[in-house]
């Protein structure tokens, strides 16, 4: 299993826009992608539903999980996403 | 099959008229999105269930099914910070389809320099799955859209 642990610095956090482009970018993987708040339950990477449902706010850190063939660059893409400011 | 409600009285137009690309081109989901009629009002919930998210400006409704409807007072009304909008109901509450969840004032928002188009959106419906689009003019809580 492969993770990120980032802090997501976008005002918004991860809602709105960064949201969007967070589920559409893990849906576009035939990976199993979850993501998490540090310490919290992980939910589908894929839901837009889960994601919002985080209710990740600015500068809360996240877990983002996948395991398989790819799992590296596909976490560095979504890493990259949940970190932009 | 849902039925999902009109939360605020306007006009029915597509999510395409949203000026805002993330809904105008789908990526939170498919939906419709009202021109509310400007005066001071309460947004319904657009189906029976709990209140999974509540923030001032939008809110998540999610059935017994698991289906969740997004509804977004106006567009970046993140900035707002709360301003102009009060809380009927609170985060995990259960509602009936109908119920008022946020009051808002429509002009307010306008008269701040921001457009106060109301996206409703299915989370997570797979395209093609919103079919029976209103059109025109709706009155708060009449059927906006099915979600198959």
């Amino acid at each position: 299993m492969a993770e990120r642990q980032v802090t997501v610095k976008a005002e918004v956090g991860l809602h709105a826009r960064p949201a969007a482009t967070f589920v559409q970018t893990a849906a576009k993987s035939s990976l199993d992608v979850t993501v998490a708040k540090a310490g919290g339950q992980p939910v589908n990477a894929k839901s837009i539903l889960g994601v919002l449902s985080l209710d990740v706010r600015q500068g809360d850190s996240v877990v983002i999980r996948a395991e398989g063939e790819g799992a590296e660059e596909l976490l560095d893409r979504l890493a990259d996403i949940a970190s932009a400011p | 099959m849902t039925t999902v409600l009109a939360p605020v009285a306007g006009a029915a137009v597509g999510l395409e008229a949203v000026p805002d690309p993330v809904f105008s081109g789908g990526l939170v989901g498919p939906g419709a999105a009202i021109d509310p009629a400007r005066e001071p009002g309460r947004a319904l919930s657009p189906i029976d269930g709990k209140i999974v998210k509540l923030h001032p400006h939008a809110f998540v409704v999610v059935g017994d099914d698991g289906r969740g409807i997004l509804v977004h007072l106006g567009i970046d009304t993140v900035q707002l910070r709360g301003e102009g909008f009060e809380p009927l109901a609170a985060e995990g509450d259960r509602v009936r389809a109908g119920q008022p969840v946020v009051a808002w004032d429509p002009a307010a928002v306008e008269a701040g320099g921001r457009s106060p188009v109301c996206p409703v959106v299915a989370l997570d419906a797979s395209e093609g799955s919103v079919t029976g689009l209103a059109e025109g003019t709706v009155g708060a809580g009449d059927e906006l859209f099915e979600w198959r």
